[in-house]
């Protein structure tokens, strides 16, 4: 059975990109009884190095981010209603009707306005950004601004559930990809590894590129969440990946075409340790991949994902058994990686 | 405060949707128990006899205790369910909500949203609810095991206090008429009333006022104070068409309802130096106000509403102050009513 105190511990705790500051206690915490070294960049990517049983062939670095979607305090109002813009690609659909909590203490809500009064054209449309604000029950302006001000982050209050064998919570995107480095570092290393958990990626990969750069990986495996669009209405040939086929791999997304033997050893290695695993079936997305794999002068590079439905929104979904097969791979594609295994002699 | 904060809380937490409002009618004929004989009767009403019996005024308190929802339709071969909606639920929160589905057990669901990638440039677009779908992360067999058609769903929203007396919960409407119901027989509880009292917390109001109109016909009142919740203002939302969080009682005058009754309330909320406001609709009043009045020979009767924002969203706000403020009025009210 996997940890999922871990992962609780991890989802539950909030870091909009720019301010992963509570999640990095929480990591630092948990992996500073069993790191060699840790080391915070000036952005605040956490890099972990760690000994193992050998020396490695392959210079191997492990990421996760630390980082989720949310939203930033943009405006006071004078009826003290806060504005709002989205950090990371949040699909405005799954705003309107939210709870969050603004800056990890005030609560709000993102109200819509009565249906009584809609007009017939206004009732299947999704309301515009512009027109979505935040209430925290402030009378006016100068009640709210005790409390808040422009540029607090926001995240949305959510569920943590793990009934009948699934994860439904907020953040899995990429807590859960932090938990399995976690795990990881927690447990003896085949090889020496790097471990890095980085900031910033949600809006553009920002964290992954600097801590590329102190790193100097020959080769990296990203871990990740995926969106899985396995869902209802949605045809076989669309859904990209689905939950409970195991962990994602990738051979191309927006960012990035990733190393093809490691691609090829991936399934190999799924297969010699009996885990399920699946191809990403679309070339759609993008991660830390896309800055890690041309650090300096390149590094080899593959993404492992988790498959994860309605992953920038208020509560997505996992399942246990792939969050635990993710977990088994990882760890023998690095050790595969970091050993200098080849597959293609 | 505290007090109201709490026991608004606990009704809001319990389930009721339309026709199914048992789990939150148990709490409120508890509560009522402690003031007089309460009852469940046959149409999911709850019922409480208090004040004096056979007086020849007999008022009649109403608010309804079911609260807009889902309902399943039917389980699809990959496990997701189908839904309807059950009451006005507004379809543009349900896309990645997060919902509880009431089956053999109470399941964590998620209202689907396909991903962003497959929306074909319309994301503006919410779907109909017939293509709305609900992910309870079970395959078919396991759905059909645990969830059955005709099974409720409720968006999921943990009540919560905002800053200062406001609060935000699924289900205020009207489960904030309740409460107020419930603290103004507090408020009576030391005084010996000249009139009979019979509360009634009414189902099925958000799917036509059904509980109200039987429960009306059983009571068989002289008057009757509906209390429901209007529009409070917010962005949106024309300053004519509502009152404002914290701007006290909204005292209804429609054709529908009695001006005498109407009137009398705008007195007593001025002798108590108390905000109000007054909710002037020209005809029907769309609440239970439209049953009650019309039961058997007639009920002159009075709406008294709690300004909300975000109606019908699972995220509505109130004031308490004008929760307790509606109590206070509708004491007021009942203690002067003459033998």
């Amino acid at each position: 059975m996997s940890d999922l105190s871990l992962l609780k511990r991890l989802c539950t705790a909030r870091g909009i990109s720019g301010s992963e500051d509570a999640v990095r206690s929480l990591i630092l915490e948990e992996i500073r009884p069993y790191a060699d070294s840790v080391e915070i960049t000036p952005l605040g990517n956490i890099i972990v190095f760690k000994k193992g049983a050998k020396r490695p062939q392959n210079r191997l670095m492990v990421s996760a981010h630390m980082d989720e979607v949310g939203l930033i305090v943009t405006h006071i109002t004078d009826e003290g209603l806060l504005k709002f813009d989205t950090v990371g690609g949040i699909d405005r659909r799954v705003l309107c009707g939210r709870a969050v909590t603004v800056n990890d203490k005030i609560p709000g809500v993102i109200g819509a306005k009565p249906i009584h009064l809609l007009k017939e054209e206004e009732k299947g449309k999704s309301v515009p950004l512009e027109d979505l604000y935040i209430d925290i029950g402030a009378a006016d302006r100068v009640e709210a601004e005790q409390y808040v001000l422009p540029g607090d982050p926001v995240c949305f209050d959510s569920i943590f559930d793990t009934s009948h064998g699934m994860v439904k919570s907020r953040a899995l995107d990429d807590r859960a990809g932090c938990a399995i480095l976690i795990s990881m570092i927690q447990s003896d290393l085949p090889y020496d590894m790097f471990f890095t958990f980085v900031v910033q990626e949600e809006i553009g990969l920002r964290g992954a590129k600097t801590a590329a750069y102190v790193v100097q990986p020959d080769a990296a495996i990203v871990v990740e969440s995926t969106t899985a669009a396995d869902v209802a209405g949605v045809k076989k040939d669309r859904q990209v990946c689905r939950v409970g086929e195991g962990p994602v791999l990738s051979f191309m997304d927006r960012h990035t075409i990733y190393d093809k033997e490691y691609y090829r050893m991936a399934f190999s290695a799924a297969k010699r340790i009996g885990v399920k695993c699946q191809a990403k079936q679309a070339v759609a997305g993008g991660n830390d991949a896309g800055a890690i794999h041309v650090s300096r002068s390149g590094v080899r590079t593959i993404a492992v994902s988790l498959p994860c439905r309605y992953l920038h929104s208020a509560v997505g979904l996992i399942s246990q058994d792939d969050y635990e097969a993710a977990g088994k791979l990882i760890s023998a594609l690095a050790g595969d990686i970091a050993g200098g295994v080849s597959y293609d002699q | 405060m505290n007090e109201l904060k709490e026991l608004l809380f606990r009704l809001c937490a319990a389930p009721g949707t339309p026709g199914d409002e048992h789990a939150a009618a148990q709490i409120v004929a508890e509560e009522l128990s402690q003031y007089g004989e309460a009852s469940i009767d046959s149409m999911g009403n709850v019922i409480a006899k208090l004040g004096k019996k056979g007086a020849k005024e007999h008022i009649m308190l109403d608010a309804h205790i079911d609260q807009i929802g889902l309902i399943v339709t039917g389980i699809d071969d990959a496990g997701f369910l189908h839904i309807d909606r059950s009451g006005g639920v507004d379809r543009r929160v349900l896309p990645g909500s997060p919902v509880l589905v009431y089956g053999r057990e109470v399941l964590h669901g998620i209202v689907c949203c396909t991903p962003p990638h497959l929306s074909d440039g319309s994301e503006d677009k919410v779907e109909p609810i017939d293509k709305l779908s609900v992910d309870v992360g079970l395959s078919k067999e396991e759905a059909e095991h645990l969830i059955q058609p005709g099974d409720r769903i409720l968006l999921y929203a943990e009540p919560k206090a905002l800053l200062g007396s406001r609060v935000s919960a699924a289900a205020l409407d009207d489960r904030a008429g309740v409460t107020a119901l419930i603290r103004c027989v507090q408020l009576l509880a030391d005084t010996d009333l000249n009139c009979e009292l019979t509360v009634v917390c009414s189902s099925r109001e958000e799917v036509g006022g059904q509980g109200a109109m039987t429960g009306t016909y059983s009571v068989n009142p002289t008057r009757a104070i509906a209390v429901d919740v209007s529009f409070a203002a917010q962005p949106d939302v024309p300053p004519e068409k509502c009152g404002k969080l914290g701007g006290g009682p909204m005292i209804g005058i429609a054709p529908a309802l009695d001006r005498i009754m109407s009137d009398r309330f705008v007195e007593l909320a001025k002798a108590a130096g108390m905000p109000y406001k007054l909710d002037v609709m020209g005809g029907s009043t769309g609440t239970n106000c439209d049953e009650i009045s019309v039961t058997r020979k007639g009920v002159p009767s009075a709406l008294i509403s709690i300004p909300l924002r975000y109606m019908h969203t699972q995220v509505e706000v109130i004031d308490l102050n004008d929760v307790e403020n509606v109590a206070k009025l509708m004491a007021d009210y009942i203690k002067e009513v003459q033998a």
